[in-house]
């Protein structure tokens, strides 16, 4: 469902992850919405209500919106976007590339076809692209690409990412940016942003979805129950959606629905199909099987039942705390970061939770 | 019939009844004593979940649902009153034969904000009943994390929450003393089974929530249970915490057994409460001082909870809160 | 006069009880042969939970009861044992009400099919023990059933109706018996209990999928964000209250065949077939209303009475088309909405909504009677005066009368 009113609307949106990034991505979409309101437009910022409240590692999203003063804003409550809205997507953590959202979306579900993609890592562009490609690609995006280490710049990521962003973008100048932070009594921090402003380089990209375009799932007919049958046709098919799009196509209408909010659980022995976790992943155990004693701690303190009895991982419920290699008695278990462990590749942009923690406020 | 004691975590088994899929905080937990305390009770069992974070972070999409037995929502304050309807409409049905004869245990996971506030005085009404099998698991991650942390009234002293700001006027926090719900259960004279439990020793909770279950009446247990984000610790540490809490004797373990008291984990050597502190970034603002006052605290606590296990009945641990300097 | 020789009264009224209101719903619970009850003490429904409680006692007939620490508990413990597929009695009263609104609101969204009994009471403060309609009222948007007995007769007989309504899968929404606190709940008239007749006519209740670990692992309730099922959850809220309506005329048209007392389903309407004024209430107070309206009759005057037997749903059609041909219509209010529409009570104001719709639009007035000050025929009579005063003159004066109020003199 598109609505041009609000595709109309400048719109840039910030994924990152609960409390490691919550100050970050909001200082950013803040910044980016007062450059708004500098540059003479209507600007709002605000947190995707349903992320609140926000939990460790769990993806979320900030928006700022700039435009049409007679056109509110329509995501306060809504799950994923309305059409193709978003002119800027923000990523603070390379890792979600590898992964869907919490909604179970791509990062660029929502973006417009020429829509610039600013990445906080430090691999290069081109792993980058090559991810996006394979993973996170709804419909075709013809726009560009910039990549930056934002720490390398200040620790508060937010300025380093509105350089790189405005360097990329037409839509908010960086003129208009050193004047939000002078408004918001930043200014000291315009040297970082104009830094990473100089050093940012935007690529142009082409990439087609092909065959990752929306798909009509096949559904069951309409029946006067919700029986345990139809749950599950209904729940397979949103499960194996690949997209919003295809994920929203598979909720049922009221027709089908039972009385009294029925949903059913896996029979005992299986898991939540309809939900997979590893969105909030970054790093992953990997066992070492010489060392295991078989000893069941790992399995029985892991939160997301995703450590199997016998010490094997299971990736898609696996949110990657760590708690696994803490409690094996005999350090059988070490945590890798999730591009070394998929593609081999060492992420150094990433914020650990104890320097989050340092700056993570109320 | 009689649920076994678990000796090894091997003994446990595999098969969860609270399972993968669910949004909770890397590293939660609460979730990890939900997996334990439903693996322990196992498939004949009925879910009651109050409003919470084990509700709200566990659910959220539609078509999906972790739980493999009966789950159903109760609001805030129902927790007491939905345990007891269930398991009243299992013992009518069966009573009167409309349903077959079977034992079922009714398992209701609230935490602090649903059983030791709001729905304080609906549990107690609930522990004045004798139904058999109705066992109530205060998940006790000292806030009201779901709503952003915000203090309860088993947020411990000093503690930083949206609710208990540090400021400049305010310096300590949370002044209030963290009160000891499962004490005040154990007063409840039909309760056959009330305890502590963390998620540390291993299979403490496991053995008590079997206990409880098989006490043949309503029981009570008290889990602390580390929150990452409401404690502001890096989620590896979940356990960890649990550990030194019970090491430390900042959480005593115990259980009151029909009128007999027993303190299940007896620290060797009282100590390291500040590294237990120190980890955790609710208590960044407070000085090696007030941990040291704070400690003051426990020792006085513990040398009650020593007695109290020496004579076997309870001995109210009263204590005047650390005075700032 | 002759020594008075005892006569059976039974031969003449083989049966009959003499019942207070809540007595006879008791009766009907154990009829029902409920499984969980909830109680909670507060004037004035308390007195069905002293029977029931006595009944049990007595081993007249086998439930759990529980005594509750508070009406939201009460209402949680109905909501939770009906999910498990127990038959289950709750009620409560004014203030008590509103304490167990969440609970009230959640049970009717789980679609579980609880019955309670609403003993309608004036709100506090000061501790106001009359009677007034704004408890019950106050749940008209949270989607239970609500149908309003007028003698305790209607009671019990509502009370098995509602049961049977509310358990048809088409419905499954909980179901308020509402009579007036006092004169139905402790005031003991003739009551017939039903017989043998009526065997059958309530079926086993078994939930489509019981919260019980012998079936599918149900999960019921769950959190979810708003966008992806919330509108359509609401939807099928809807659709169960709309479905209720047949199944209401259906259960009625049995119950009525089965005990031989007639039972119009929605409206009951005396003297309404060349009616100019109409006098429009629910409740005990519509025997004073038909005594005016006869009374009134008998003057040359063309007065009806219409009683509504049920607020949920709400029965606008049969309104329009009993009340069409009126001129004046004085509503016997027992509820207040400070700041409504006309500053009228709730129950006036959904009637004019209900009539809006109508082809031809009467006068309706407003006489309100808050506080719990007891009104009488009088009151009634000066109604109906003041309402064909307003008709005659084409206008009203006020559209608002409390009567009761000092200083308002009749």
């Amino acid at each position: 469902m598109a609505i041009p009113e609000y595709e109309r609307l400048t719109w840039a949106v910030v994924h990152c992850r609960g409390v490691l990034h919550t100050a970050h991505g909001s200082n950013l979409v803040r910044i980016l919405a007062t450059a708004g309101m500098v540059a003479g437009k209507e600007s709002y910022y605000y947190m995707r209500y349903d992320d609140s409240p926000e939990r460790d590692n769990v993806p979320m999203m900030f928006y700022a919106v700039m435009g049409d003063p007679r056109v509110d804003v329509v995501l306060h409550e809504e799950v994923e976007p309305v059409g193709r809205l978003f002119d800027a997507v923000l990523v603070m953590d390379s890792s979600m590339l590898l992964h869907r959202t919490s909604q179970r979306a791509l990062i660029l579900d929502g973006a417009k076809e020429d829509a610039v993609l600013v990445v906080n890592t430090s691999l290069p562009a081109v792993r980058v692209l090559d991810v996006v490609r394979e993973r996170q690609l709804a419909h075709d995006w013809r726009g560009s690409l910039v990549t930056i280490r934002a720490r390398t710049y200040d620790p508060e990521i937010a300025y380093p990412l509105l350089g790189a962003l405005a360097k990329a973008w037409n839509r908010v100048r960086i003129g208009d940016i050193l004047g939000a932070l002078e408004l918001l009594g930043r200014g000291h921090k315009a040297p970082v942003v104009e830094e990473a402003y100089r050093d940012a380089e935007p690529i142009k990209v082409f990439l087609r979805a092909g065959e990752k375009a929306f798909k009509k799932l096949e559904l069951p007919e309409s029946r006067e129950w919700w029986d345990l049958e139809t749950y599950r046709a209904y729940q397979a098919a949103a499960a194996g959606a690949r997209t919003y799009e295809e994920r929203m196509a598979a909720m049922p209408r009221w027709e089908v629905l039972a009385p009294g909010l029925i949903e059913f659980g896996p029979t005992p022995g299986g898991k939540n199909i309809g939900f997979t976790t590893s969105f909030e992943r970054y790093l992953r155990p990997q066992v070492d099987r010489g060392k295991c004693t078989d000893c069941k701690l790992c399995h029985h303190y892991c939160p997301d039942g995703a450590m199997g009895f016998e010490a094997v991982v299971d990736l898609n419920y696996c949110t990657g705390c760590g708690i696994c290699s803490e409690v094996c008695p005999v350090k059988a278990i070490s945590m890798v970061g999730e591009w070394e462990a998929e593609k081999g590749l060492r992420e150094e942009e990433l914020l650990t939770i104890e320097e989050a923690l340092r700056e993570y406020m109320y | 019939m009689s649920l076994q004691p678990i000796r090894t975590p091997k003994e446990l088994g595999s098969i969860d009844y609270y399972t993968s899929g669910h949004r909770t905080c890397a590293g939660c937990g609460p979730a990890i004593g939900y997996r334990l305390a439903t693996k322990a009770a196992g498939p004949k069992t009925v879910l009651l979940g109050p409003t919470g974070c084990m509700y709200v972070a566990n659910g959220h999409q539609f078509l999906t649902s972790p739980y493999a037995v009966p789950w159903f929502h109760t609001q805030l304050g129902g927790g007491g009153a939905a345990g007891i309807g269930t398991a009243a409409a299992f013992r009518a049905l069966i009573s009167k034969g409309k349903r077959k004869r079977e034992e079922i245990n009714v398992l209701v996971y609230g935490g602090d904000g649903g059983f030791a506030d709001i729905g304080y005085a609906g549990l107690s009404m609930a522990l004045t009943y004798d139904y058999q099998r109705l066992l109530y698991i205060l998940y006790d991650n000292e806030s009201y994390a779901n709503t952003g942390i915000q203090a309860s009234s088993t947020t411990p002293w000093g503690a930083t929450t949206t609710f208990t700001p540090t400021g400049k006027v305010k310096r300590i926090g949370n002044e209030r003393m963290k009160k000891n719900v499962a004490l005040t259960i154990a007063a409840h004279p039909g309760v056959r089974y009330v305890a502590t439990s963390a998620l540390y020793p291993p299979m403490d909770l496991v053995n008590k929530v079997r206990k409880a279950l098989n006490s043949g009446g309503p029981a009570f247990i008290q889990i602390l249970t580390p929150c990452p984000k409401g404690w502001f610790f890096d989620p590896k540490h979940t356990i960890t915490l649990s550990r030194l809490a019970v090491e430390t004797g900042a959480w005593a373990l115990w259980e009151y057994e029909e009128g007999t008291f027993s303190l299940t984990y007896k620290p060797p050597k009282r100590q390291g409460l500040r590294e237990y502190m120190r980890m955790q970034g609710r208590f960044t603002h407070l000085s090696d001082e007030d941990i040291e006052r704070l400690d003051r605290v426990i020792e006085e606590q513990w040398k009650l909870w020593l007695e109290s296990d020496r004579q076997r009945r309870i001995i109210l641990p009263w204590t005047p809160p650390p005075t700032p300097l | 006069m002759s020594a008075v020789t005892a006569r059976p009264v039974q031969r003449l009224v083989p049966r009959m009880r003499i019942w207070t209101g809540t007595r006879a719903i008791a009766e009907a619970v154990k009829i029902a042969d409920v499984d969980v009850i909830a109680a909670y003490p507060i004037r004035p429904y308390t007195g069905v939970m002293n029977e029931l409680a006595r009944m049990i006692s007595d081993g007249e007939f086998s439930a759990e009861i529980i005594v509750a620490d508070s009406e939201h508990s009460q209402f949680e413990i109905a909501k939770h044992a009906s999910a498990v597929g127990a038959r289950t009695f709750v009620g409560s009263s004014g203030v008590g009400l509103l304490y167990a609104a969440e609970a009230i609101t959640v049970t009717a969204l789980a679609q579980l099919p609880v019955v309670a009994l609403a003993g309608c009471r004036a709100l506090d403060d000061p501790g106001n023990f009359g009677m007034e309609w704004n408890d019950t009222l106050v749940f008209r948007d949270f989607g239970w059933l609500v149908s309003w007995a007028k003698d305790a007769q209607e009671a019990l007989d509502m009370t098995l109706v509602a049961y049977r309504v509310s358990e048809d899968r088409r419905v499954l929404l909980p179901h308020f018996v509402a009579v007036d606190g006092a004169t139905i709940t402790h005031i003991a008239s003739p009551v017939s209990p039903p017989d043998e007749r009526i065997e059958g006519f309530l079926p086993p209740y078994k939930p489509p999928y019981p919260l019980d670990p012998e079936y599918e692992p149900v999960t019921k309730a769950q959190h979810i964000a708003p966008s992806l099922i919330g509108t359509e959850q609401r939807k099928v809220v809807d659709v169960s209250m709309k479905r209720s309506r047949g199944v209401i005329e259906e259960a009625w048209r049995d119950f009525s065949r089965r005990v031989g007392r007639s039972y119009p389903p929605f409206l009951e309407s005396a003297y309404m077939d060349d009616a100019e004024l109409a006098i429009v209430t629910m409740g005990a107070y519509t025997k004073d209303a038909v005594y005016v309206g006869q009374k009134l009759r008998e003057r040359g005057e063309r007065v009806g009475v219409v009683r509504l037997r049920y607020w949920r749903p709400y029965p606008a059609q049969e309104l329009r088309e009993s009340l069409e041909d009126v001129k004046g219509i004085a509503v016997l209010d027992f509820s207040y909405s400070f700041g409504s529409p006309d500053m009228g009570g709730a129950f006036y104001n959904e009637l004019r909504a209900a009539l809006y719709e109508a082809y031809q639009k009467p006068l309706i007035l407003d006489f309100l009677f808050a506080g719990g000050r007891e009104p009488n025929v009088e009151h009634f009579e000066k109604a109906v005066e003041i309402t064909k005063r307003a008709v005659e003159r084409g206008r009203p004066e006020r559209l608002v009368y409390w009567l009761t109020l000092r200083g308002e003199d009749i």
